[in-house]
């Protein structure tokens, strides 16, 4: 019974795989452009996730790490000439040392006090990095030397390239997220979230959960930050610790299902190609109309769906195969 | 019989009001002692002290040998000194198993570990049924029984029960009085918080009283229901000759 309801999930996974290969070397570059705008948030989701989702400690200054990522690498390559895909590791670090005193700030303070102390953070990082006029070019920001197709420097031709990257950093968010919920971790994780006394009552130790796995968060969000800059070649304090990076990736998962592992890449599918879509058919001149339509379906979702449209899926799942209930219980979370 | 806690000159205070005052009283291993008192007596305060919840002002806390003053929940937790909450809190979102596996992982991170212990101390506690229902769809004496699961689950030297009966009707009374008995009869060192007097005489083997954050007696209950002192805090000094009634429910 079991295996063969793996079997069938497992292939349902590999035709999904199959498309998502596919699906660059069959699309337009402006749909490219699209798929790699929903891997990139969906992955920043997963990312913010982790912690906002799992544990609950809703973040909204996860641009910090975002800008990090992408700073640290841009000015390793400039200055030093060292590959962005070092980079990009040596920006997950910087993230991560980052997140210790943030996180040993802003972890004293519970609920919505947390989350305006963690928009100060990324908002303190831009301001800083736009004083920062001799190593990180200030307001004026740089743009990124085109070297043509250059695979070791993580700059390519064509666009399909980036997608792949940024498929594989999904993947590799999923699997990180899958791998917690399945452990210890993801047990501990939800009870700090559910509720921090209790919690530590029965020998978690709330704040080294937290910790941790801001580290993780913070490491992710950094990947995506020099993915990014070196995807539009261009980057300035706004780019790099954007408010709306913060918002999107809290968005995402909120409104795909917060503290589920689908619950992220939901949200972007529904979000990003919608925002990009309504932006593209109505333009922006019109007095925000694609704005407001935008937000139209967030709050029908939050209204009517507020645990998020993972939920929608998995009922329509089960409609359809009632026996995909009876799975392994293992996460924390499921029934 | 060895000590298993040992508080000392125990002091609490918030702000002008001193919710423990220079507390003192031990606990041999095997006994099951109550923590009786009228309301702000000061008794949950004791329990967030000892449990790391609160620090106390002055005084020492000592568990199996070990000063617990200036150590956190966890670690409390981790050296063997389990809590239960006077309003259950269980984590909602998760399932009764989910739950009381997350105890069981203190000991032992895997899941199926954890799984298997979890499943023995929720039939312990009779809530087989219901293992896979979320935490936040129980009634309130199934919340009590996830919350003492949870504890038992990160298999304690001693067990701190903060009012598991309130609230509860006299059937359900009778139930949590067998499981804290039966938990006693298997060597658990216990102390407990309770306001109904039965559920105490029947389970207490040493009582403690507090009223207004000051230790009035102590002693077998049968010394403590005939106490002058405890008549008065509990009844006013009008009773204070009144007879004993061994079934009061204060």
């Amino acid at each position: 019974m079991r295996h063969e309801l793996l079997g069938r999930s497992g292939l349902w996974l590999g035709a999904a795989a199959a498309v998502t290969l596919v699906l660059p070397l069959v699309s337009s570059s402006f749909a490219i452009d699209i798929y790699i705008r929903v891997l990139l948030f969906a992955f920043i989701g997963v990312a913010w996730n982790l912690m906002g989702g799992y544990a609950k400690q809703l973040s909204l200054g996860h641009a910090a790490y975002f800008g990090l990522g992408a700073y640290t690498s841009t000015i390793l390559q400039i200055r030093f000439d060292i590959s962005p895909w070092i980079g990009m590791l040596a920006g997950g670090v910087v993230a991560m040392l980052a997140s210790l005193p943030i996180g040993a700030l802003c972890f004293r303070l519970r609920g919505p006090y947390f989350a305006i102390a963690t928009i100060a953070t990324a908002q303190v990082l831009m301001l800083l990095f736009l004083k920062f006029r001799d190593f990180a070019w200030g307001a004026e920001g740089t743009t990124i030397p085109n070297l043509g197709d250059a695979p070791l420097m993580m700059q390519f031709d064509g666009k399909a390239p980036y997608y792949y990257i940024a498929l594989a950093l999904l993947a590799i968010g999923l699997l990180i997220t899958y791998a917690i919920e399945r452990s210890w971790m993801g047990y501990y994780l939800v009870a700090v979230g559910e509720d921090e006394d209790a919690a530590e009552a029965i020998g978690v130790d709330a704040l080294r959960m937290k910790r941790n796995i801001y580290l993780i968060s913070a490491f992710l969000t950094a990947l995506a930050g020099t993915f990014y800059v070196q995807y539009i070649y261009f980057i300035d304090p706004n780019v790099a610790f954007s408010f709306n990076i913060s918002v999107e990736a809290a968005l995402v998962s909120i409104v795909g299902g917060i503290g589920t592992l689908w619950g992220p890449v939901v949200g972007t599918v529904l979000l990003e190609p919608t925002s990009a879509l309504l932006q593209s058919w109505l333009g922006s001149g019109r007095g925000g109309v694609q704005l407001t339509i935008y937000s139209l379906i967030l709050i029908a979702v939050i209204l009517y769906q507020p645990a998020g449209l993972i939920g929608v899926l998995t009922d329509i799942a089960t409609r359809f195969a009632p026996g995909r209930q009876a799975r392994a219980k293992e996460a924390p979370l499921d029934g | 019989m060895a000590e298993a806690l040992a508080v000392r000159n125990l002091s609490r205070r918030f702000g002008g009001l001193r919710a423990v005052q220079d507390l003192s009283f031990s606990v041999q291993e095997g006994e099951t002692v109550a923590l009786i008192g009228p309301n702000g007596a000061g008794k949950t305060t004791s329990f967030n002290l000892i449990t790391g919840y609160y620090r106390p002002d002055t005084g020492s806390v000592a568990a199996f040998g070990r000063e617990l003053v200036g150590l956190r929940p966890h670690d409390i937790c981790a050296h063997g000194l389990a809590r239960t909450f006077q309003v259950a809190r269980p984590f909602g979102k998760m399932t009764v198993l989910a739950n009381v596996m997350t105890g069981a992982l203190l000991r032992d991170r895997s899941l199926d570990g954890a799984r298997e212990r979890a499943a023995q101390v929720i039939d312990f506690v009779g809530l087989s049924a219901k293992q896979h229902a979320p935490a936040r769809d129980l009634t309130t004496i199934d919340q009590r029984r996830l919350e003492l699961a949870r504890a038992l689950a990160t298999q304690p030297r001693l067990l701190l029960l903060d009012e598991v009966m309130a609230g509860l009707n006299p059937t359900e009374i009778d139930q949590a009085v067998a499981l804290v008995a039966k938990l006693a009869q298997r060597g658990l060192t216990i102390v407990i918080v309770e306001h109904v007097m039965r559920a105490i005489m029947a389970v207490a083997t040493h009582i403690v009283v507090l009223d207004h954050g000051q230790k009035i007696a102590e002693g077998n209950p049968q010394e403590v229901v005939a106490n002058q002192d405890v008549i008065r805090a509990y009844l006013g000094t009008g009773y204070a000759h009144a007879e004993p009634v061994g079934d009061a429910r204060c």
